[in-house]
């Protein structure tokens, strides 16, 4: 897990104190009397005066918006899934804007000091079970509908953006990974597909793929169960 | 000289949505023009099955039922909903949903369709937010969805056109573009993720672009009857579901932040005509 730093929500906090003592909001200009009873507005920031990125973190995290205390199946609460991290912060970059070299540097720094190596190293695990997380999207949803992890294995998720084997219609948001296994599976090779499974943003910062391995979707035998799905000759990803 | 054009941009997107602006046009005539339109239609021809139902679209069956509890009076007041000001007079549906959300003076804040309508239910007739009829937020059953399907049916054609003439539409808009953006849950998702390239794909599902407002337009076009819920869907329940597979905890409908969201979503189908009601998969 990565710290979380409350600082933008302590900001914002501060903001919202001075635009209350500053008075004048614009939520009161337009109400008229007869509408005044109904109290619906919480005439206590004035939204016009924030920036966009103060508002919208006013919004996620301040603003009653979102169940913040709901419970979450790590043992936190909907507060922290919403706190962004470090990466997560760097990486929220608006329309058409891509990582510059210093963020990417911080990025990708980051992400190799999260990563943590089975102790007998890295080693293929049973492609079967690789090739069932793989495909289950199940598990950490919270929202209207939460994810039991009693009843359900959480899963890799790495069909919705992933094409594997082809008996199956996996997403184009990633690369197509049909025929991984032609790699190989020097020490290198087993490195860089832990890796990237681990914490993506190793290779790629900024990258939309999850950190399944540094937030702990994934324990380390499951990655090696879906490092062999991928390697593995006998996988159906290897055998077209 | 550039002055000049950026005050004319307005002015020529106000025109074209008015050109869209097509009463008896039926749903598949606009998904039709949609399709039509787009040099990348994989997301709106991604079910041939969907277009052939859209004429015979179960939602049909709500808009009726919609009509009927709009012009009833009900409630403690015992009173229709015919007085409600969608933002475009009292009573005028037409067209009204296509601009939403906006800044409603009554209220001193920027309303969706759903907040709107929960407003009047209060305001007009009297329910209280302990009543079943507004209580119950999903469902083709429900009051709120009845009502929200009949209202939306009237804006089928008419151009996304949400008002930025108010400090607080533009701020709330604003603050929703970088929501849209902002990588946060279990997953790192935000929804620019899924959601700012043509024809991606999760699993099999074509994914909507939000930079392609053919795209967004029917995108956005909710309610829609999802074919594999069974129910028609509103606009606050996309953006739940959307959180849901992104490991955000729950938004709360008509809150703020949902608000926020579908003020950028709809912003960003500007000028292109609403499917209403839409059938989505």
């Amino acid at each position: 897990m990565f710290k979380k730093t409350p600082v933008a929500a302590s900001l914002v906090a501060a903001a919202s104190l001075l635009l209350i003592t500053g008075g004048c909001s614009a939520t009161n200009t337009g109400k008229t009397a007869e509408a005044k009873p109904a109290a619906a507005v919480p005439a206590k920031v004035d939204y016009t005066k924030m920036t966009p990125a103060a508002l919208a973190e006013y919004l996620v995290l301040e603003s009653d918006g979102f169940d913040l205390k709901q419970p979450t199946q790590e043992g936190t609460t909907g507060r922290h899934r919403l706190t962004q991290d470090e990466i997560q912060k760097a990486c929220s970059l608006g329309k058409g804007k891509e990582v510059d070299d210093k963020t990417r540097e911080k990025v990708m720094a980051l992400a190799a000091a999260s990563i943590k190596y089975p102790e007998g190293g890295i080693k293929l695990g049973d492609w079967k079970k690789g090739r069932e997380l793989a495909w289950s999207g199940y598990g950490f949803r919270t929202a209207h509908n939460p994810d039991d992890h009693v009843k359900g294995t959480p899963g890799g998720n790495c069909y919705n953006c992933h094409q594997l084997a082809t008996d199956r219609t996996g997403g184009n948001i990633g690369p197509a990974l049909t025929g991984y296994g032609a790699r190989g599976t020097s020490p290198d090779m087993l490195k860089y597909t832990y890796d990237v499974i681990y914490n993506p943003h190793v290779y790629f910062a900024c990258t939309n793929m999850p950190r399944m391995g540094a937030v702990g979707v994934l324990n380390q035998q499951q990655i090696a169960d879906i490092m062999a799905y991928l390697l593995d000759p006998n996988s159906p990803v290897n055998k077209q | 000289m550039l002055k000049k054009s950026v005050l004319a941009l307005p002015i020529a997107l106000a025109v074209i949505g008015m050109a869209y602006a097509a009463p008896g046009q039926k749903p598949e005539e606009t998904l039709d023009e949609l399709i039509k339109k787009s040099p990348n239609p994989g997301y709106l021809t991604q079910s041939p099955q969907n277009i052939m139902m859209l004429p015979d679209n179960p939602a049909w069956d709500v808009v009726e039922a919609g009509e009927k509890l709009f012009k009833e009076a009900r409630g403690p007041k015992n009173v229709s909903l015919e007085k409600c000001d969608f933002g475009k007079g009292p009573g005028v549906l037409a067209g009204a949903h296509t601009e939403l959300p906006r800044y409603f003076a009554d209220a001193g804040k920027v309303m969706d369709l759903d907040s709107r309508l929960v407003y009047c239910m209060k305001t007009l007739q009297g329910f209280t937010n302990d009543d079943a009829a507004i209580k119950q937020k999903h469902g083709s059953d429900s009051d709120i969805m009845k009502l929200q399907t009949y209202i939306a049916s009237k804006s089928n054609g008419y151009a996304w056109n949400p008002p930025m003439n108010h400090p607080l539409e533009k701020a709330m808009r604003d603050a929703g573009e970088v929501m849209f953006y902002r990588r946060a849950g279990t997953m790192d998702f935000n929804c620019a993720a899924c959601h700012s390239q043509s024809e991606k794909r999760i699993r099999a599902s074509v994914l909507p672009n939000v930079y392609d407002p053919l795209d967004w337009s029917k995108a956005i076009s909710w309610p829609a009857q999802r074919t594999s819920h069974d129910h028609v869907r509103s606009s606050q329940h996309r953006v739940l579901e959307c959180l849901w597979q992104m490991r955000y905890p729950n938004i709360k409908n008509g809150s703020d932040a949902s608000i926020a969201l579908i003020s950028f979503w709809t912003d960003a189908a500007r000028g292109q005509p609403a499917v209403l009601p839409d059938l989505k998969r």
